[in-house]
């Protein structure tokens, strides 16, 4: 039984670590939702205790009918007038927080397209937009705006630790504000069910120093350097994964899957679930599915030897 | 008081049902007013907010919902008036109603109302503040 309890409390604390922990305040508006949370959690722990400890004292005192009338005023001011002035109190709170974290103003704004099962990023710049997947770089300090939509099924756009969440609609715009105070490399993820690979829907939400995060975005708003008759390219090119993917600086111009321009600068593949390692990357090239079921990407398992090589050599030098 | 003459006492095997004596309008009256508003204020933010887009201030529509809500309120309020008038209906009922008479039902019916009026108008009031809080669309 101890042994049991112990389990128990380790697996419950297990949550309050690690780059997904919404109680981690790495942002303004996870702190906002964090103290409500703190205040509803005292607030019903200090009603759990008056109300178990009336109804002791209910059960243990002796009746005195003389005190009918102020024990019904008692329940009367306690149950309907107390209550409604809290839940209210509460609708108010919550409500001021909402509209905080979806103001339309921010320092950065940043479109984020929810796919099956992927994130299209992209960075509205005073030089025109860029675009990235599946990883979300973030100015410390700074309010960023995040303009959401989905492109076939809704999705939910949360990074625990900065704060959220919001549903991505298809058709519509949501907007959600996220504003870091802590750098750190923190976990996003879709909190919406929306099919097979849903819970391989994951992204990395990196907080950079603003001068970094300028320094990425300019080199991230560069096309790719890509070696004119690069064998690897040239097997990019001939299995027409162009039609799919854009590697800006090249004819590769496909708008279906991620932007592939600078995609060996990601930590992740696959949507935030594999390092980017070249192991990973001819896996995923020829065992696509098994790496992650159900995504629209088709495998290449006949793509083997030197030009497989040369094709994983490519991909892991767009940096 | 012709009324209450009329009125006898029933054993409870033969009581007609109050319904069938069309005086329970006013249990249904304050949540169905609450419900009109309710639709009302979805309405008038649903409409507002399709023609003219998102983050358009939500000035115009919100004191329609609230003016809404303040003649809602005033309705319910007159109702509870009735409740207590006309069905001697008390918030707190201290003795428990017990008898089967006209006169101890309209008790009931009238501390039912009241409840379902206080009920009512804080729904009201729930179903204002989101739109003065949050102000656009």
């Amino acid at each position: 039984m101890k042994s049991l309890a112990s389990l128990a409390l380790v697996l419950f604390l297990a949550g309050c670590e690690g780059r997904h922990n919404w109680l981690a305040a790495a942002g303004e508006e996870a702190r906002s939702v964090e103290t409500l949370f703190w205040v509803l959690l005292a607030g019903a722990a200090v009603i759990w205790s008056l109300v178990i400890g009336a109804a002791t004292y209910a059960h243990r005192a002796e009746a005195k009918p003389e005190r009918e009338q102020e024990a019904r005023r008692f329940i009367l001011w306690g149950g309907v007038a107390l209550p409604v002035l809290v839940v209210g109190g509460l609708l108010v709170w919550g409500l001021l927080i909402l509209r905080d974290i979806t103001a339309d103003d921010g320092a950065l704004t940043v479109r984020v397209d929810g796919e099956r099962w992927w994130w299209r990023v992209i960075y509205d710049t005073p030089e025109g937009l860029v675009t990235t997947a599946n990883e979300i770089r973030l100015p410390l300090g700074e309010r960023a705006l995040f303009r959401l939509t989905a492109d076939d099924v809704i999705h939910s756009f949360w990074v625990p630790a900065l704060g959220g969440k919001m549903d991505m609609i298809p058709g519509r715009e949501t907007t959600l504000a996220l504003t870091p105070k802590r750098l750190g490399n923190w976990g996003g993820l879709c909190a919406e069910f929306c099919g097979g690979a849903h819970a391989l829907m994951r992204f990395d939400a990196i907080v950079m120093e603003p001068e970094d995060f300028e320094a990425w975005l300019a080199h991230e708003a560069q096309p790719a350097q890509v070696d004119e008759g690069d064998p690897g390219f040239a097997v990019f090119d001939e299995e027409g994964c162009g039609a799919c993917h854009t590697i800006r600086g090249t004819n590769a111009q496909g708008p279906v899957g991620p932007d592939l321009t600078h995609l060996a600068a990601r930590d992740k593949l696959g949507a935030g679930i594999y390092e980017m390692t070249p192991e990973t990357m001819a896996r995923w090239i020829t065992e696509t599915h098994e790496m992650k079921p159900d995504i629209d990407m088709p495998a290449y398992p006949d793509l083997q030897g030197a030009r497989l090589d040369a094709l994983v050599t490519f991909l892991m030098s767009l940096e | 008081m012709a009324r209450s003459r009329d009125r006898k006492t029933v054993p409870p095997g033969d009581a007609p049902r109050v319904i069938d004596q069309g005086s329970v309008w006013i249990l249904v009256a304050a949540p169905s007013i609450w419900a009109a508003h309710f639709l009302l204020s979805y309405w008038v933010a649903a409409i507002w907010c399709a023609k003219l887009g998102r983050g358009t201030s939500l000035a115009e529509p919100r004191w329609i919902i609230a003016g809404l809500g303040g003649l809602c309120i005033a309705a319910i309020i007159g109702l509870a008036v009735l409740a207590i008038r006309r069905y001697g209906g008390v918030f707190v009922i201290f003795e428990e109603i017990t008898e089967s008479s006209e006169r101890a039902r309209d008790r009931f019916v009238g501390h039912l109302a009241l409840l379902l009026c206080v009920l009512s108008a804080v729904a009201i009031l729930f179903t204002v503040i989101p739109g003065m809080v949050l102000g656009e669309c």
